[in-house]
């Protein structure tokens, strides 16, 4: 266990370096420097130049690489430039994450409270008229993009439904008791975070009602299941013990995989409802050209993903015997 | 089949697999944010963070409506999200103003009319040749934490401003007229020649040549003073607690949620604030929604519920005030591309469109229509006597008069958006083009950072038109006309060159009797206005709702210290 652990630590920086060398050539090398919004409309061409060269802008970008990863490495992950000036970007970062961890963990939370027993269900009553809507559902829930789905939702809880719908007439549109626009966040038990709650844990809904249904189905032709119940064990203890363990192995690496297309929703969902989380802070900084929050941002992202793989992995172990003695 | 049975096991798997995951999740963001948890430069910066904030964990618990203050005679007033900065040297945006203002203050400042007056100095002389002022510091006049200021701490403070590592986007085009400060910023001295400190209370400062309107620069936040302990302690993060000379301090400042100032008993000047603590609401849900609840004391008014307060018959109508922006939207024409390098071709697009029906019905008229270049309010402004008409019959002749009959080259019109659709006033622009010339104008939208990048590269703008505003630095016309369309200014952005008017904004710069001035301003003007470099669409006004027990509330054009008018009386 300790071996495999360090294998997997081992590629960290390795994953974490070509993620930054990415982000930061392709950001660079984009249109648009985060000066000229520094600066704004008023302002003279040297003023420009002066700015950026304090800021190291004018050297070669593998130099300006380099000056960041050498920072980087001592802890120093650059200041913000435009909207949060002299801000440490750790801080401006950290401000954010608890909002959008709160959110997604309550996504997921839903999405596994709502989604495993569904299709714990409908696998079980297979071919039922309950089977079969859960599976016309979850495979339109499955394939609508977010981005239909967010305006779509809002509208039908809508209480003023002759609003275009856009972020600036969203307050309006959805009235007290949902809305979460404008920025100010009441803690995720708040009802105001129902509606993108709910927005983001459909994905995960689907996705696990559609593959605990198939895991269960398949496990309980396996023929241990069928041993196991000429052995005359109760349908209880088979279910328990012998098709629900294996029908669960795939769904550890879909939720942790999962973490991944909930960060993507982050964004949308955030920057539709005006959530001050990070997916916000993360379009914010797009537009500004905040390289150093940008940055900041990826390389999280990057250590999540590694880390909740590695945390499927731990978990195959504990639920499947056969690989842990085959270690 | 037991159902029940396999479910209660099944919770009990589900809860070990999301603690397992979540509890990942959180050591890894958990690690994380140690890491990101960087020093920062300064010895007090680490204990200086936000009240509330600790920089790692959310320790905060915004209970309620995030009503931060629990002071019952405070006034709550809607913010526009967090200021990018509270350092006055770095201000450059009425985000950041607006707060900056009132934490610091300079020499001189703006009253309620927008006339320079005293500040911090209590008087000034200037000498014959009208380049060196001379400035008396009140003797009175106290920093926050309540050491007095000195004429040192102004030299501190434009030295600070004017040296190239404190990246001040404003520093040239303020304190630019001062000797000495253009050799700072480009690290040809290590001192402003111009700043003389004579004695504690005396400071001196020379400019370049006689500018009316140099104290107007001065101000703005740029000038400002700052306390050199304050900085030099604080690190890069030193407005945490910022130590100022202003109307009102910092009390509490939570990122995204609140900014509460509160009273300073030592302000200098009269009248002094009233009001004890003044909370903002940085965010919030509709402020709207919570000024109709009694949540904020004041609202501004978005599209949406124009038509709803202007109606007379609402009682909100009582409460309502409109107040007069000091800014000109206008489009600009790029006269070094062809069409618009023809005169005759200007004349025609700007009489081929109706821009009163533009205002009527794209705009609503919240906005009004813009006659001119200067907007009303503006010292110098006057009603213009050539007026652009709407005449389709007069713009078609001019068009088929001018050099490009019949071959009119492609044009592109560029805006700033990044939507579906563009906005719905150039919609309407381009169609009425449409209609009454017959030309197919096409719109390319660009994202605000790239169409910022052509604008500040003035000698090579590829646009050949593009919408834009200006708004007012300073109440003289001075930073409309000559800033805009001076021959060789850097927001001259369409490239627009007349000796003629060059000749009138240099003699109006100089000009020592203000209704003089004004004259030749407004000559110039009119000068501008018809050679159409600019095609002056609306001036904008500010919709503000005030509940009735708030007195003294003024919303000036200008970004002045306005707080210190206010006073509730419940």
């Amino acid at each position: 266990m300790a071996t495999f652990l360090a294998r997997r630590l081992v590629w960290l920086p390795v994953v974490l370096f070509f993620v930054s060398i990415l982000t930061f050539f392709l950001g660079l090398y984009g249109p648009g420097n985060p000066i000229n919004i520094m600066v704004g409309l008023k302002a003279n061409p040297e003023t420009i130049e002066r700015i950026k060269a304090e800021y190291g802008f004018d050297q070669p970008v593998y130099q300006q690489y380099f000056n960041y990863v050498f920072k980087a490495v001592q802890g120093d992950f650059g200041y913000g430039l435009v909207k949060y000036r002299d801000q440490p970007v750790g801080r401006i970062i950290a401000e954010r994450l608890p909002v959008t961890i709160q959110l997604n963990i309550a996504a997921l939370v839903v999405g596994v409270i709502v989604g495993i027993p569904l299709g714990l269900l409908a696998g079980l009553t297979r071919n039922s008229w309950f089977d079969y809507s859960v599976r016309f559902l979850s495979l339109i829930a499955v394939s609508i993009p977010l981005l239909f789905l967010l305006p779509f939702l809002t509208f039908i809880f809508s209480r003023r439904h002759d609003l275009v719908l856009n972020a600036a007439n969203l307050q309006f549109a959805i009235g007290p008791f949902l809305p979460m626009v404008g920025g100010h966040w009441d803690g995720i038990l708040s009802t105001k975070v129902l509606l993108p709650i709910l927005i983001e844990s459909l994905g995960i809904v689907a996705v696990l009602t559609r593959q605990m249904r198939a895991g269960i189905i398949e496990t309980l032709g396996q023929d241990y299941v069928r041993t196991a119940r000429a052995k005359g064990l109760r349908e209880r203890m088979v279910l328990l013990r012998h098709a629900m363990r294996n029908a669960l192995i795939p769904i550890a690496t879909i939720l942790t995989l999962s973490i991944g297309g909930l960060v993507e929703g982050s964004f949308l969902v955030e920057n539709w409802f005006g959530i001050p989380g990070v997916g916000q802070l993360a379009l914010d900084a797009f537009t500004a050209r905040e390289y150093y929050i940008i940055m900041g941002i990826t390389l999280i992202i990057a250590v999540a993903y590694v880390v909740a793989n590695m945390a499927a992995d731990l978990l195959y172990p504990i639920l499947d015997p056969r690989i842990r003695s085959s270690k | 089949m037991s159902k029940e049975g396999s479910n209660r096991g099944l919770i009990i798997l589900v809860v070990v697999l999301v603690v397992a995951l979540v509890g990942a999740i959180c050591v890894g963001a958990g690690l994380l944010l140690v890491f990101l948890g960087q020093p920062s430069v300064g010895p007090v910066a680490q204990a200086t963070a936000v009240p509330g904030r600790t920089g790692v964990a959310p320790t905060r618990a915004p209970s309620t409506g995030g009503s931060g203050t629990t002071n019952q005679n405070a006034l709550h007033l809607p913010g526009t999200g967090d200021p990018p900065t509270l350092d006055p040297a770095l201000t450059s945006d009425a985000e950041s103003a607006v707060y900056v203002v009132e934490l610091f203050s300079g020499l001189v400042t703006l009253d309620q009319n927008l006339k320079v007056t005293a500040d911090l100095a209590e008087k000034w002389s200037v000498s014959d040749d009208r380049k060196v002022y001379t400035f008396s510091i009140r003797k009175d006049a106290k920093f926050h934490d309540g050491r007095p200021v000195t004429a040192q701490d102004f030299k501190y403070s434009i030295e600070r401003a004017a040296n190239p590592a404190t990246t001040s986007p404003t520093a040239d085009t303020y304190l630019g007229d001062i000797v000495g400060v253009k050799e700072k910023l480009s690290r040809k001295a290590s001192a402003v020649s111009g700043v003389t400190v004579v004695d504690d209370y005396t400071l001196q400062i020379t400019i370049d040549a006689p500018k009316t309107y140099f104290l107007a620069k001065l101000t703005f936040p740029t000038a400002f003073v700052v306390d050199k302990n304050n900085v030099e302690r604080g690190g890069r993060t030193w407005t945490d607690k910022p130590n100022g000379t202003g109307p009102f301090k910092l009390k509490e400042y939570v990122r995204g949620q609140r900014i509460i100032l509160a009273r300073n008993d030592n302000y200098h000047l009269e009248p002094k604030p009233k009001i004890e603590e003044i909370e903002f609401i940085l965010g919030g849900g509709s402020f709207m929604t919570m000024y109709e609840n009694g949540d904020l004391d004041a609202a501004y008014v978005g599209q949406t519920d124009i038509e709803r307060v202007t109606d007379p018959a609402s009682p909100l109508n009582k409460e309502l005030t409109v107040y007069p922006e000091l800014s000109t939207f206008f489009v600009v024409f790029n006269v070094r591309k062809p069409p618009f390098d023809d005169l005759k071709v200007r004349q025609a697009f700007a009489m081929a469109i109706d821009r009163q029906k533009i205002v009527d019905v794209v705009y609503r008229k919240i906005p009004i229509l813009a006659e001119s270049i200067l907007p009303p309010g503006m010292p110098g402004y006057s009603d213009p006597q050539n007026k652009i008409k709407y005449d389709p019959a007069q713009a078609k002749k001019l068009l088929a008069d001018s050099k490009y009959a019949g071959k009119l080259p492609e044009i592109t019109w560029f805006t700033v958006g990044g939507g579906g659709a563009s906005a719905e006033n150039i919609q309407a622009m381009t169609a009425m083009l449409k209609e009454n010339l017959g030309i197919n104008i096409s719109i390319q939208q660009t994202d605000w950072a790239t169409f910022l990048g052509q604008l500040h590269d003035p000698a090579n703008i590829q646009y050949q038109m593009f919408d834009t505003g200006w708004i007012a630095d300073y109440a003289d016309p001075q930073n409309f006309l000559e800033i805009l369309f001076k021959t060789g200014s850097n927001e001259n952005w369409g490239g627009y060159s007349n000796k003629q008017v060059d000749q009138l904004l240099e003699q109006a710069g100089l000009e020592k009797d203000s209704a003089t001035r004004f004259k030749l301003y407004s000559q110039a003007e009119q000068q501008i206005l018809a050679d159409v470099p600019v095609l002056p669409m609306v001036f904008s006004r500010t919709y503000v709702l005030t509940k009735s027990y708030v007195k003294g509330a003024i919303y000036p054009p200008l970004i002045i210290p306005r707080l210190k008018y206010m006073s509730l009386s419940k």
